[in-house]
């Protein structure tokens, strides 16, 4: 069960400049490519502190921004709104493959 | 291989392009040194095409009037494959778009566009923007003349022009050189389609004030009958009247379509026909011998002479179904005998509208190449067509499709959606248009009842900039946010053929996700009980319209 519904925890995102990447700042202010690294903010104040920290170190990434996410027991998160559930784990059906000849 | 029938770079467009892209392998230096800033850099970026997207860049390379030669698609194949994930999406905008293209590898995929004579470039800001022309053009059996040396013209005459660079909005124009249209010229700023009247004589019927997006607007006449040499003199007119209620007064600093609906037709016809009547001869003019040189590039090739009845297709057609109604859906007539247009579907069942793996445009080319004068089109139904197939080779082009996956005999048909990419890709979407073209795709798979249903359009937007053009489709789908969950509203009744253009009217309260197909399969239900012999979806719902449809789906959702 998700802890938090509300939107109090939070998560700092950006794509990365170089190739658009998706990005989560983690508790040492890398981005990096795995949301279960990222560094999570429970307060507002937090929150504020992250997204200060975030701009700081955003000259690899583009505009970051906050994510609401939820907790559960074993710690996993999840962001909750579906966009950022979509960019945190990809497209929601399989991309044809670049040797596909659909039926072959 | 024979070269290609149309349009080609002269040098100045060649430099121009090449300089382009130098000035761009610059820029994206600076922005990854840290020199430039995101806010400086996004413009320049999406001047060269180069969009970010939920999670990545994405490459919108142009298109133009949907032409397309197989060296030029094995090159977008060639591009998929080195600079991204090996497949493109062909859009409803006679574009294609690569999803996962690098920041650092755009340079070098925009050099590989330009060896082909392509760009990404974006004709952006509020000027006339790429001129969009029928995807049959040069072939089709009703086509007066080529609608492609038209566009041409008013490309040329428009980027000359410097009254036109700072309209109020973009302005988008598209053009069919038949009767029968299919451009969809009722929702652009300016339509102009070609037919010929009762003397005999050629002209255009011009027409304005039409577009989609978040207030949808039918386009109206503005000039039933414009002698096809006046076209720029009138165009000019026509923008003129436009620039001078945009510039006196804000609330018309609109799209045209706004412009038309606040002062209505009549008034504006008056305006222009009063502007054209003082300006026609001052006008600025093409020279004819420029005229002629475009009309040159898009001369149609030669076509030898090949029997206009074929055995082998007659044979086929009588022992293979799906080859039958592949002929009935995806062949069309051409205007020399013995040849035919036929249609490449990229909607296979279940598959994401529009998409192609490098491995099948490859495919595409070898056909283009082995079958049909190595010219392709793009089509706004995110199809790829071959314009110029000998009858008695239909088999063989079939056999060859159907090895790719692209021979599904879907055309027009209820699987033949047209999708824009949604939540899936897109940052402003509300929600996913893909997964739900797939799922409907699914479910009326069976071409035989497909066929049984007939011609019935699903067009689906994720927001409402309505990229997937919901409001004319038979059943438009939209899909809107509520408290973070993913709904979608339903309307009826839209449709883009000629002399029926009109906007669909919502159903109803929105559906869930795991809904819609429910809600068009009650759809086809009705349809199915109530129509008529020869009725289309459309013409049964214009007939009974929408109670039976909504009571029907509203009690199976
Ligand atoms: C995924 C990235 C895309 C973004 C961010 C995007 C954004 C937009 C926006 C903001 C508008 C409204 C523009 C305005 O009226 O000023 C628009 C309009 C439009 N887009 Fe897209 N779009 C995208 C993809 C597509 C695709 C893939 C297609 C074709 C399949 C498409 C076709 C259109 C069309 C036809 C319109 C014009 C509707 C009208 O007549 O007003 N777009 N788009
Ligand atoms: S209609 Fe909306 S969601 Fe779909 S591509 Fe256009 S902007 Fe994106």
């Amino acid at each position: 069960m998700a802890k938090n519904l509300s939107g109090d925890l939070q998560v700092a995102s950006a794509n990365r400049l170089v190739d658009g990447m998706v990005v989560w700042l983690d508790e040492a202010g890398q981005w990096t490519d795995r949301l279960e690294h990222a560094a999570v903010a429970r307060d507002k104040r937090g929150a504020e502190f992250l997204l200060e920290r975030a701009r700081v170190e955003a000259f690899s990434v583009v505009d970051p921004f906050l994510v609401a996410v939820a907790e559960d027991e074993d710690g996993t998160i999840e962001p909750l709104s579906l966009r950022e559930k979509i960019r945190a784990s990809g497209l929601t059906f399989d991309a044809i493959a670049a040797d596909a000849v659909r039926y072959a | 291989m024979p070269d290609t029938h149309f349009y080609r770079y002269d040098g100045y467009d060649r430099t121009l392009v090449s300089e382009r892209v130098d000035q761009f392998r610059d820029q994206v230096r600076r922005r990854l040194a840290g020199e430039l800033t995101e806010e400086q850099f996004k413009p320049l970026r999406l001047h060269n095409g180069l969009y970010l997207q939920l999670h990545a860049y994405m490459l919108r390379i142009a298109i133009p009037y949907g032409t397309l030669s197989s060296r030029q698609l094995r090159k977008l194949a060639d591009i998929s494959r080195k600079y991204d994930r090996g497949y493109g999406h062909f859009t409803t905008r006679q574009n294609l778009q690569l999803n996962w293209i690098k920041l650092e590898d755009a340079p070098d995929a925009l050099a590989a566009l330009a060896e082909v004579d392509m760009h990404a470039m974006q004709t952006s800001g509020n000027c006339i923007r790429n001129v969009t022309a029928d995807h049959y053009a040069g072939a089709a059996i009703d086509e007066i003349e080529d609608p492609r040396i038209w566009a041409e013209i008013v490309r040329q005459w428009s980027t000359l022009h410097p009254e036109f660079t700072f309209l109020p909005r973009k302005f988008k124009i598209a053009i069919t050189g038949s009767p029968n249209d299919r451009v969809a010229v009722r929702v652009h700023d300016i339509g102009l389609r070609l037919w010929r009247n009762g003397q005999g004589e050629v002209g255009f019927e011009v027409i304005v004030g039409g577009g989609l997006g978040r207030t949808p607007m039918i386009g109206k006449t503005l000039r039933e009958f414009l002698p096809k040499d006046e076209l720029l003199a009138y165009l000019e007119a026509t923008l003129r009247v436009y620039n001078r209620y945009g510039r006196r007064d804000n609330l018309y600093k609109a799209r045209i379509k706004i412009l038309v609906h606040e002062v209505g037709v009549e008034k504006m016809r008056e305006e222009v026909e009063a502007e054209y009547a003082a300006t026609r001869d001052g006008a600025l003019k093409l020279p004819a011998a420029t005229i002629e040189a475009i009309a040159r590039q898009f001369a149609p090739p030669v076509l030898s002479p090949r029997p206009a009845v074929s055995g082998r297709v007659v044979a086929q057609r009588l022992d293979d179904p799906d080859f039958a109604l592949w002929l009935k859906s995806n062949v069309a007539p051409h205007r020399v005998p013995g040849y035919a247009i036929v249609t490449a579907s990229l909607k296979p069942a279940g598959a994401p509208p529009g998409d192609a793996s490098a491995a099948q445009m490859d495919g595409v080319a070898d056909i283009a190449e082995a079958y049909s004068q190595a010219e392709l089109r793009v089509s706004h139904e995110q199809n790829l067509i071959f314009p110029h197939v000998a009858v008695e080779d239909l088999p063989q082009v079939y056999r060859s499709l159907a090895a790719l996956g692209f021979a599904e005999a879907n055309v027009g048909k209820i699987t033949d959606i047209i999708a824009c990419p949604g939540l899936d890709y897109c940052a402003l979407a509300n929600a996913r248009s893909i997964p739900v073209a797939q799922r409907i795709s699914n479910h009326f798979a069976s071409i035989a009842r497909q066929h049984d249903i007939g011609d019935l359009k699903i067009k689906i937007s994720g927001c409402i900039n309505a990229c997937g053009h919901h409001h004319v489709g038979h059943i438009g789908i939209l899909g809107v946010d509520k408290n973070g969950v993913e709904l979608y509203q339903i309307s009826l009744g839209g449709d883009v053929d000629f002399g029926r253009t009109a906007i669909g009217s919502i159903l109803g309260p929105a559906v869930t996700a795991d809904k819609v197909v429910e809600a068009v399969d009650a759809i086809v239900t009705t349809y199915l009980d109530a129509r008529r012999d020869g009725e289309r979806f459309v013409d049964t719902y214009r007939r009974i319209g929408a109670q039976p449809f909504k009571e029907r789906v509203y009690a199976a959702v």
